[in-house]
């Protein structure tokens, strides 16, 4: 230990530090600057940058000891006085913040970027600096593209030409809706006060840490806590036969203990959790832990888990099958026979598919406690309602003895969606020790944790008659879901049925297998469930289109379904703007002029996708609305927004706000927000299936009308004017000839007059769907989203080296509520789809993780990420809020096929395994030659 | 055990090796500490002294005579663009510097640091957990190869991405230790051996890089990685010529030290990289197939000769 003196922002510090202890820690523990991010603790993602002396550097591979003396700049020194530094307000203006989480980081390593830029070779120049600086500093959310453009704005200090996009700041503005504005807790992410799960620290806490299975399928003989409890410092441990009641998050998947009870299934599966006063002990209590286990034969693949099983060799016992299938689906639709004989032109090609990660930069975290009033727990999830639900039944408590609060959370996409094992454990922990327990998850095991998407494989056939038009589709696919079910039932029918749009389709069906296997399990994740298979079928499409010489997006452009139709599998289908995004990415990339005529090694692919707006039944059956908003204004003329919505970093807070702002026609500065904590707000399902904007948004815009309906109801009772008489807008209340015109504040003074403050509801529930057969509840939803890609490549034919330079996206959001958020969400998407085609894979050595870090779990970085251009297509959706639909998973099915069909026009490979491998492309342009 | 972590800052090099050889067995030099850390952290360095040599003025400098460029060892890779010297005569080591790891931490990390960069593979650099999931390997005391699947032999990759532009140019450098100061080529300190890579004294500072001048010396250098930036090499090529005619080509990323091939322009170029190639260990321990890293060695050689108008 020593005693260290730091200058950190200006203000001096001592501290007594371990020799080996990170600057990154002593910044968030000891001086409480927990703006200072941790997202790998290994220098691969650079969240923790700080300055130190002025130079840029990754705290969290700093020793502490070694800036004694020094003068450290953490994210919170950068506004002065509250005001934002210019860089910082770049990114706020530009929407270069989403879930903030990798913008301290960013935002540090710029500024000492900027002053190292040289501006004088022009624009192109400094974006490639820009992104070749930022490039050690991952993001998951925005794909760059803002980043990049808040940092190149800030360099020319001025607007440059270049740039033409306007963010527009002010908050009092005339309308709402379809103003880009940045999120409302942008400034507050961008100066590294929001807080996120691990930056709440309660007093007195206690350090959790789990000591996880070395096998991959084994039983567990023994377990002896002993040596580990007599640790000083450590307070209790738990093993799994303390907490046996099961949990997932669907009610017929309940296969799931917080730690593993007589068996383990996968490699990285909790067995036992110590609670200590801090991390290093913990860890050291958990190598005295000891387990005997009796390994069991693993199954580690699609093919094995397919294969008959012994009876104790089954994964879980309560399957139907004497192996390890955990779900066959299987769905028919019109007649295939027919659709066969009718098809003039058939292709059919096998796939297969690697789980991939979601890879939100904010590893898991959570705090438990408990008092009076019971559990209460402050954690990254996407879906408090479910995590409320499965806490209450795992400890064995009333639904009214759990709280389940989400600070500001680090990026989700899937993976913060189901209720997890640490979360139960440390409400477990804090109840047995009677003190708060913290756990923050390594990135190591946050990839263990997975829920990833599933590795896939599958043969698809597509038939079309000459003209092009598509007769007959076939699917026929297995998925691997790991050791438990998570939304697996789910993904196993998304597979197939997301594949009855966006084409007209009369004959249509397909086979879906899960099985279980001994590896992390996988469950949602953006797109959920079709990605896969929208691949495959695009990929036939463009085999296809090159079999009757037609372009490809002509092909596509014959087969559409319309606007206000019904699909074969009685999807109803009301605004649909397949048409106009595809015509757009057209136009955008110079298609017409381009393909064909590119020289080798280049080329241009293109695909087209949808995707539902939020499911419409519930995860639980239950009578409750979807979402229900509550909405209170008090004397102060601030209208509160109580929603149970969970606002991951796709800016769903700053939605519902709008939409409030929009009905009742006053400034967003008079609106606050107050979501995700299960004890304030109304129940909202979560953030998943791309329904929050869509559900969340109407019951917001039901809860603002019904409040506006008050509020002219107490002015015309008071001044005897018909109601209709009387508008909203621009902060005042007035008939439509201005012979009675208030401010927003006389009239509320009139609403709350003998009765304070008003509150009102609004919900949202979704209308009955869909036909009666087995299985037609799977992606039911209100309203579908619809768009296009074209993806620009540059294969090198001698390395196999896929760049890809350009994609050029549309999306039919219905109407874009924000749009800047909206570009946010689709840059985004594209982004991660992006690294699914050509970087990402999950590989296992005998049912172990292989790359579990971000070194070689390959998210793309700046220099790897195409130029996005994104392009939104409104077509105003009859249902959706404002006519607003889905904007944040859709948009990753086309780009994906449409990077793989650019290789194919690039190269003659086709694509039939993610992610493309530079290995099989040369065997590929080999076997051609 | 968590109370025995030391960190200690010398000044000078002779103070530096004195508290070394106080310590012998328990002790890590630390420079950026960029490799360093990051294994302490996944506990495959286990020394409870950090001997941080980032204080040491005569480690930083940077200066020419007559016959050599002399860099400091603490010299960060950030640095070396911005001297002249540098970037004039050697733009090979700017752009093999410039493709380690990324721009924050080539702020951090040092020339000699990245000599000394320890050898990688999958099965190696893995949390202490994962490492005993999967059953130790040969480099952290298991009894086989994991990677070849029960191989006697350590393959970790060599995976210095300036040594291998350094070694291209003839660079020596400067080692001291308790027995004084010694002058080596810098190839001569790699020896093969995937599980001890590095033949120093263990007490042995790198306390310069010398790369002689004069020799009218150009060269081509690249990078195999999945992601252009971060990644850690699939395999480094470096290829030179000097005023005389000597190529020389050296490999990374595929064999436990860099492999040397030297030959003149008289030689048949096909003969060099094929005589590279037999030289070279590749096993299945990176993210690319070990068939697909050999056929990219004869692909960056004909390119790097090509773009030398040698071929
Ligand atoms: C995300 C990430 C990506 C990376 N990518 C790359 C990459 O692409 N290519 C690459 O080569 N490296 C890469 N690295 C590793 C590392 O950053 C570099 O090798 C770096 O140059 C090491 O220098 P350092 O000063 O930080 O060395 P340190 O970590 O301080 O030291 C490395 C070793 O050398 C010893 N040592 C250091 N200096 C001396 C000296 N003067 N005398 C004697 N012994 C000494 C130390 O004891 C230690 O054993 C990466 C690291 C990270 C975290
Ligand atoms: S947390 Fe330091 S680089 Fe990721
Ligand atoms: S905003 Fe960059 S990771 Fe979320």
């Amino acid at each position: 230990m020593q005693q260290i003196s730091l200058k950190i922002n200006g203000k001096f510090f001592h501290f007594l530090v371990d020799d080996h202890e990170m600057l990154s820690h002593v910044i968030r523990e000891k001086a409480g600057l927990t703006g200072t991010k941790v997202g790998c603790r290994q220098g691969s993602c650079g969240a923790c940058t700080v300055l130190l002396n002025n130079k840029a550097v990754l705290s969290c591979i700093t020793p502490a000891v070694r800036c004694d003396k020094a003068e450290i700049t953490t994210i919170e020194a950068l506004a002065e006085h509250g005001k934002l530094h210019k860089l910082q307000e770049k990114f706020v203006q530009k929407g270069a913040v989403q879930c903030g989480f990798c913008t301290p980081g960013m935002v540090l390593t710029a500024l000492s970027l900027v002053t190292t830029l040289s501006l004088k070779e022009g624009a192109a120049s400094l974006i490639h600096q820009i992104k070749e600086g930022l490039s050690g500093n991952l993001c998951r959310c925005t794909g760059y593209t803002k980043v990049i453009e808040a940092v190149a704005e800030y360099a020319l200090e001025t607007c440059d030409p270049y740039f033409t996009k306007k963010a527009i700041l002010a908050n009092e503005l005339k309308r709402a809706v379809g103003i880009p504005r940045p999120y409302l807790e942008a400034e507050k992410k961008v100066k590294g006060a929001a807080e996120y799960a691990d930056d709440v620290i309660s007093k007195n806490s206690l350090h959790c840490k789990f000591l996880r299975s070395v096998y991959p399928h084994a039983l567990i003989n023994a377990i002896d806590v002993q040596d580990a409890l007599n640790l000083p410092g450590v307070h209790y441990v738990a093993t799994g036969k303390e907490l046996p009641v099961k949990f997932g998050v669907l009610p017929i998947s309940q296969d799931e203990t917080a730690m593993a009870v007589e068996k383990v299934r996968y490699i990285g599966e909790i067995v036992a959790a110590v609670a200590a006063d801090t991390e290093e002990i913990a860890e050291a209590a958990l190598r005295l832990i000891k387990i005997s286990y009796h390994p069991l034969k693993a199954f580690l693949t699609i093919d094995e888990s397919l294969n008959d099983a012994g009876e104790n060799e089954k994964i879980h016992e309560y399957g139907k099958f004497n192996n390890n299938i955990h779900k066959k689906a299987e769905l028919r639709f019109g007649d295939q026979q027919q659709g066969i004989r009718d098809a003039e032109v058939n292709t059919s090609m096998s796939f297969e598919f690697d789980g991939v990660n979601h890879g939100f930069t904010e590893p898991h975290a959570a705090t438990a406690s408990w008092d009076e009033n019971g559990l209460t727990i402050i954690t990254a999830t996407q879906v408090p309602h479910y995590l409320h639900r499965a806490l209450a039944k795992v400890m064995e408590i009333p639904l009214g003895r759990v709280r389940v609060i989400k600070p500001h959370l680090g990026g989700g996409f899937g993976g913060k969606s189901d209720p997890f094992p640490h979360e139960i454990i440390v409400a477990h922990l804090a109840r047995k020790t009677g003190r708060p327990v913290r756990v923050c998850l390594s990135r190591e095991e946050v990839f263990l944790t997975n829920h990833g998407r599933h590795p896939t494989k599958m043969t698809v056939s597509l038939g079309i008659s000459r003209d092009g038009t598509m007769k007959v589709l076939d699917a026929d696919m297995a998925i691997d879901g790991g050791a438990y079910g998570s939304f697996g039932v789910v993904t196993t029918y998304y597979n197939g049925v997301l594949l009855q749009a966006p084409y007209k389709l009369d004959n249509f069906g397909f086979r879906t297998y899960r099985v279980y296997t001994n590896k992390p399990q996988c469950g949602a994740m953006r797109g959920h469930g079709a990605v896969n298979s929208r691949f495959a079928v695009e990929s036939l499409i463009d085999d296809l289109a090159i079999q009757i010489r037609m372009d490809p997006c002509e092909l596509r452009m014959k087969n559409f379904l319309d606007s206000n139709t019904l699909t074969v599998g009685q999807y109803r289908i009301t605004s649909n703007g397949s048409r106009e995004s595809l015509e757009k990415v057209m136009e955008q990339s110079g298609w017409k002029a381009r393909i064909g005529k590119m020289e080798k090694g280049k080329g241009l692919g293109v695909a087209c996708g949808f995707f539902i707006s939020g499911s419409a039944l519930p995860i639980i059956w239950n009578e409750l609305p979807q979402s229900v908003v509550h909405l209170k204004l008090d004397f102060d003329g601030r209208v509160l927004v109580t929603s149970g919505a969970s606002d991951i970093g796709q800016g769903s807070d700053t939605m519902l706000a709008i939409i409030v702002s929009e009905v009742l026609g006053i400034g967003m500065d008079k609106i606050f927000v107050l979501a995700a904590d299960t004890l304030l707000t109304p129940v909202d399902f979560g953030s998943y299936s791309s329904r929050v904007t869509f559900m969340a948004g109407n019951a917001a815009k039901d809860a603002a009308e019904n409040l506006k309906k008050e509020i002219l109801a107490s002015v015309s009772k008071k001044h005897a004017v018909d109601s209709d008489e009387l508008n909203l807008s621009d902060n005042r209340l007035f008939t439509h000839d201005k012979s009675l015109d208030l401010s927003w504040m006389e009239a509320v003074e009139i609403l709350t007059a003998k009765r304070g403050a008003v509150c009102v509801s609004g919900k949202y529930i979704s209308p009955k769907l869909g036909g009666d057969f087995k299985g037609a509840g799977a992606g039911l939803s209100p309203s579908y989203s619809f768009g296009a890609c074209i993806a620009e490549v540059d294969v090198d034919m001698e390395t196999g080296f896929v760049k890809v330079t350009n994609v050029w996206g549309a999306h039919d959001c219905g109407k874009a509520l924000n749009p800047l958020a909206v570009e946010g969400q689709l840059e985004g998407s594209w982004h991660m789809g992006t690294g699914q085609a050509i970087s990402e894979q999950m590989k296992y050595y005998k049912g172990l993780l292989f790359n579990n870090n971000f070194l070689e779990y390959k998210i793309p970085t700046t220099v790897d990420t195409p130029d996005i251009h994104a392009n939104i297509i409104e077509t105003i959706d009859p249902e959706g809020p404002f006519g607003a639909k889905e904007a944040g998973e859709g948009a990753i099915h086309p780009v994906i096929p449409a990077i793989a069909n650019a290789v194919f026009n690039a190269t003659g490979v086709r694509i039939t395994r993610l992610p493309i491998s530079a290995e099989e492309i040369l065997e590929g342009i080999k076997k051609n030659k | 055990m968590i109370s025995a972590n030391t960190y200690i800052k010398p000044t000078s090099v002779s103070q530096a090796i004195s508290l070394a050889a106080a310590n012998p067995g328990n002790f890590s030099y630390l420079a950026g500490g960029t490799d360093l850390l990051v294994n302490k952290s996944q506990g495959n360095d286990h020394s409870a002294i950090l001997i941080d040599l980032s204080e040491i003025a005569e480690l930083k400098q940077v200066f020419a005579n007559d016959v050599q460029l002399v860099i400091g060892a603490m010299v960060s890779l950030d640095e070396l663009k911005t001297h002249p010297l540098i970037t004039g005569h050697f733009p090979i080591l700017c752009t093999a510097a410039n493709s380690v790891a990324s721009p924050t931490i080539r702020k951090t990390a040092t020339l000699g640091g990245n000599l000394l960069c320890e050898n990688r593979c999958s099965f190696y650099n893995q949390s202490e957990w994962w490492r005993e999931a999967a059953g130790h390997c040969l480099k952290c005391n298991g009894s086989v190869c994991l990677a070849t699947g029960g191989n006697k032999n350590c393959f970790s990759k060599f995976v210095s991405d300036t040594a291998i532009a350094l070694i291209s140019l003839h660079t020596s450098i400067e080692v001291v230790d308790v027995n004084g100061t010694t002058i080596l080529p810098l190839e001569s300190i790699y020896t093969g051996d995937g599980i001890s890579p590095r033949q120093l004294a263990e007490t042995a500072i790198i306390t310069a890089i010398c790369i002689p001048l004069n020799e009218g010396i150009r060269g081509v250098y690249k990078k195999l990685r999945k992601r252009e930036t971060l990644d850690f090499t699939s395999l480094t090529t470096a290829v030179t010529l000097d005023k005389t005619g000597r190529i020389r080509i050296v490999l990374g990323g595929v064999h436990a030290k860099p492999v040397v091939v030297d030959g003149t322009k008289n030689n048949d170029p096909i003969a060099l990289i094929s005589q590279a190639i037999s030289n070279t260990r590749i096993v299945d321990n990176d993210t690319y197939s070990r068939a697909y890293r050999k056929e990219m060695i004869t692909v960056f050689l004909k390119r790097s000769l090509n773009e030398m108008q040698l071929f």
